[in-house]
């Protein structure tokens, strides 16, 4: 190959690269432009643009009840999805066992599943067994679709943990609490840390599980979800944004913080 | 065993759901108990009473959409192969967030950059070309982009993972031997990339086979796609057992391409790095 | 070398320990009785269960049945973590996400010894495995094989176990640093003075550092003894044959049936012949004698190996340099060996 043909092709790639970056980030960048506007109808480019919908967004109690809604089943997925795939990690990627291959594809399934069906499921599921949905069983379906990810997520940096180290520590005088603590901790601590970001996103902007089991309680993506279709105003896209860049906030957050838990790496 | 609860919050949360559903499915129509006598009249009436239609819609749209994903993802991934460093990592950190951003988020502002006259697409066209354009918002056009869009990272992830794991010696060595671009892409990238294409199609297909906000969002009424269907089974008509016979025939449709391809890949070598 | 003339006192010794896994049988009724401040190596091929034996005797499986006793008193129920006794596994399992000095001062940190202390233990580690001062704060993932190879001897060490087991810890390094710590290995259990049980797959290795080698085959020792009685009286084809190449003679009606010559006085029904046994014979001097052609030539450095064709059966041979001047492929001539030299085998 010659050298002007392989930076044509570099150069070609590169483009091709940006208009992909740029499609994606249209329409979130749409939804920013169209929350700037005063006006109850969208008429972009607007007349004056303005911040009052970001006014009214954080005045109104609902926004802070959406917030709310979200809040409380993303921290309770994280808080659980965290111990139970932590444990789900172990056993996936570390531990020779005898079901092992079977539990892999059990583990697997959820998440090559259709969300909406998932959610249909345990709503009929839920209403069989006499309970009333609300945020509680919106976590719950939560958990079910987000402990799969995070067992994955935990397992892919416990492939190249060596158990021996385990043995080591216990032979050299650890108890198993010990054991736990000094070794198999730490070295799920990273693993750990990515689970929780990664359960805290995927439930904080989850839709179609939503839709279908948190009953009268009404989630931020359910919100907007609701609203995109009837009864516009340039506060929906105000939401959008806020409860955005709330997580985004969140994440930086935590990032920051990252280093706290995983000292000594 | 640690791997108890995972285990048992499954079984819970994911299998015994299921379970129930299957039994509905099977209780004569418009009834709320699982005690009725077995009937299979559910299934008959899914294929008889035009059902199919909307089911067909979603497989069709799921097809398509994997299709499209496709071959967007793999001049991507190749793209992305080529970034060296940081830059490879910035990017592909860039084209992952989205993911993180609620979907209702996103086809929203893909709706409000479609919208016909002061929608942010036609609203620049005419204030910067004075040019008026149409709109393809609320057409099965529009509902198929959003599909796209929506479905893209999780082929371009798998694909990804699946075309870092062919080792350069490997390209070389078939350079070396004479391979031109074309013979090195059909001789040994795709098959090496094989099985992370595999798993992104499948995702894709399987995630958007349950797709309905695309469709409600961006498709306007134009189609009625199954999940729509099940949905108002379970809500306006009441109908509950038609709508588990309904959602078995999805979840049938899904192990079926599942559980071969979960045989045959070793996931175990395409996560280890 | 220093032969014990007088019979040191036994540390650890088992009695007919057997450990199976479904229908395998790893260990099988192994008795063994080491004495304090040996270097004792089990040796064996892969899936000989030389492993699952060391993990027995370090405490973490427990054999199905019989017992292990440390000085006379029966620890088979005792735990890895109460046992005074350490392992070097084969992954080395040096704590990744520790420094050097903190995986030596590991097993003091459990028992709650203060930091100080501790450190300067773990310096004096550090000196006895000869791993300079300025690597006690250096993460051991930053450490080169061979380093990381003295951090888990020193740490160890640290815990001042009665017994070090080694499970193939040199197996994944290169040849010559293999050597060069095969020496230190040896020069390290002089200095300590304590137990070393160690496992291998090579015989070579245990030559080179061991003073008693026991050989383990399908879960059962079936020879011990000292490096010299391994290597000139092997008690059967499988112990010759694991130390490398020999030839091996088939003894029926009275003849070595591959050479067709007389072997009176040999009842045992097998004959090995190490091929530096082996030599030209042309004067006549040799008690077993034969024709053979030279087929290969192979420079070993200070020896020369030949293959031989002797009547269609291959034969191994090794000459020294200065005896092997003038033989090249294509000479046929005589060969034999000594009476003396061979060596009759019952199996």
């Amino acid at each position: 190959m010659t050298g002007s043909n392989n930076s044509a092709l570099r150069v070609l790639r590169s483009m091709w690269l940006l208009v992909v970056l740029l499609l994606l980030y249209v329409p979130i960048a749409s939804v920013v432009l169209a929350s700037l506007a005063n006006t109850r109808y969208m008429r972009f480019p607007h007349r004056v643009w303005s911040l009052d919908a970001y006014a009214q967004a954080l005045g109104t109690y609902t926004t802070a009840n959406l917030h709310l809604t979200s809040l409380s089943i993303a921290v309770a997925v994280v808080i659980v999805s965290v111990i139970i795939a932590s444990f789900g990690a172990l056993a996936f990627a570390r531990y020779d066992w005898a079901g092992r291959k079977l539990f892999r594809r059990l583990v697997l399934l959820p998440v090559f599943f259709p969300q909406p069906v998932l959610g249909l499921a345990l709503l009929l599921y839920l209403t069989a067994l006499g309970i009333v949905p609300d945020w509680k069983t919106a976590a719950f379906a939560h958990i079910v679709w987000v402990v799969p990810i995070v067992t994955l997520v935990i397992s892919i940096r416990l492939y190249h943990y060596d158990v021996a180290q385990e043995e080591a520590a216990f032979d050299l005088g650890a108890t198993r609490l010990q054991v736990f603590r000094e070794i198999t901790l730490p070295a799920l601590a990273p693993g750990i840390v990515s689970g929780a970001l990664f359960a805290f996103l995927l439930s904080w902007s989850n839709l179609p599980i939503s839709v279908f089991t948190s009953g009268a309680d009404t989630t931020l993506p359910e919100w907007l979800y609701s609203r995109t279709a009837t009864n516009y105003s340039p506060l929906v896209p105000a939401v959008a944004v806020i409860g955005t860049a709330a997580s985004a906030a969140i994440v930086l957050l935590a990032a920051a913080l990252r280093p706290v838990f995983t000292r000594k790496r | 065993m640690t791997s108890l609860p995972v285990a048992l919050l499954l079984a819970a949360g994911f299998l015994a759901p299921i379970a129930i559903v299957a039994i509905y499915s099977i209780m004569p129509a418009r009834t709320f108990v699982l005690t009725g006598s077995v009937t299979p009249e559910n299934y008959v009436a899914a294929f008889t009473e035009g059902y199919w239609r909307p089911l067909m819609w979603s497989v069709s749209g799921a097809l398509l959409t994997t299709i499209l994903c496709l071959l967007l993802a793999w001049p991507t991934a190749k793209a992305l192969k080529s970034l060296e460093g940081y830059r490879a990592t910035f990017v592909t950190i860039l084209i992952a967030l989205p993911i993180f951003i609620s979907e209702s988020v996103r086809l929203f502002g893909f709706s409000l950059f479609l919208m016909p006259a002061g929608g942010i697409l036609a609203g620049t066209m005419d204030a910067a070309f004075d040019v008026s354009i149409g709109s393809i918002l609320n057409t099965r056009t529009a509902a198929l982009l959003g599909m796209v869009y929506v479905h893209f990272p999780f082929v371009l992830f798998p694909l990804l993972l699946g075309l870092s794991q062919i080792p350069e010696e490997q390209r070389e060595a078939a350079r070396d031997l004479g391979a031109s671009n074309w013979q090195l892409m059909r001789e040994i990238d795709a098959p090496l990339a094989a099985p992370g294409a595999l798993i992104g199609a499948l995702f894709c297909f399987v995630l958007a086979l349950g797709a309905n906000a695309e469709m409600r969002i961006l498709g306007g009424q134009s189609v009625t796609v199954i999940t729509h269907a099940i949905e108002q089974r379970f809500n306006y008509a009441q109908d509950w057992p038609m709508g588990a016979a309904l959602t078995m025939l999805v979840i049938a449709i899904t192990a079926l391409l599942v559980l071969p391809v979960f045989r045959r890949i070793d996931i175990d070598r395409l996560i280890r790095r | 070398m220093v032969e014990a003339s007088e019979p040191r006192p036994g540390i650890l010794s088992t009695h007919g320990i057997s450990k199976s896994f479904g229908e395998l049988r790893a260990v099988d009724d192994v008795s063994i009785e080491i004495a304090d401040g040996e270097f004792f190596t089990i040796v064996g091929p892969s899936g000989s269960g030389k492993s699952t034996l060391v993990r027995i005797l370090a405490g973490l499986d427990r054999p199905d049945s019989g017992n292990i006793l440390l000085r006379g008193e029966d620890i088979t129920a005792t735990p890895a973590n109460a046992r005074p006794t350490c392992m070097v596994f084969q992954s080395l399992a040096l704590f990744t996400h520790r420094t050097v000095g903190e995986n030596i001062e590991f097993s003091q940190k459990m028992k709650g010894v203060a930091r100080d202390a501790r450190r300067e233990h773990a310096l004096r580690m550090m000196e006895v495995v000869r791993l300079p001062r300025e690597y006690y704060a250096r993460p051991v993932t930053q450490c080169s094989g061979g380093e990381q190879q003295r951090v888990a001897l020193a740490r160890a060490l640290a815990s001042d176990p009665e017994i070090l087991f080694f499970d193939e810890p040199l197996s994944a390094i290169d040849y010559r640093l293999r050597k060069i710590l095969e020496v230190e290995m040896k020069d390290l259990h002089r200095r300590t003075g304590k137990t070393f049980i160690y496992i291998t797959h090579s015989l070579e290795e245990a030559m080179v550092m061991s003073d008693r080698i026991a050989i383990m085959r399908s879960g059962t020792l079936i020879q011990t003894g000292t490096p010299h009685e391994i290597y000139r009286r092997p008690e059967s084809r499988f112990v010759a044959e694991f130390m490398g190449e020999v030839n091996i003679f088939t003894v029926a009606d009275g003849r070595l049936a591959e050479l067709g010559i007389a072997a009176a006085q040999i009842e045992a029904p097998y004959l090995v012949v190490r091929p530096e046994y082996l030599r030209p014979a042309g004067n006549g001097d040799a008690d077993f004698r034969f024709r053979a052609e030279v087929t290969n030539d192979y420079m070993l450095g200070s020896r020369t190996q030949f293959h031989l064709d002797a009547g269609g059966t291959s034969l191994v041979a090794e000459l020294p340099a200065l005896a092997a001047a003038g033989i090249a492929p294509g000479d046929v001539g005589e060969w034999g060996f000594d009476r003396a030299d061979a060596v009759p085998l019952a199996d």
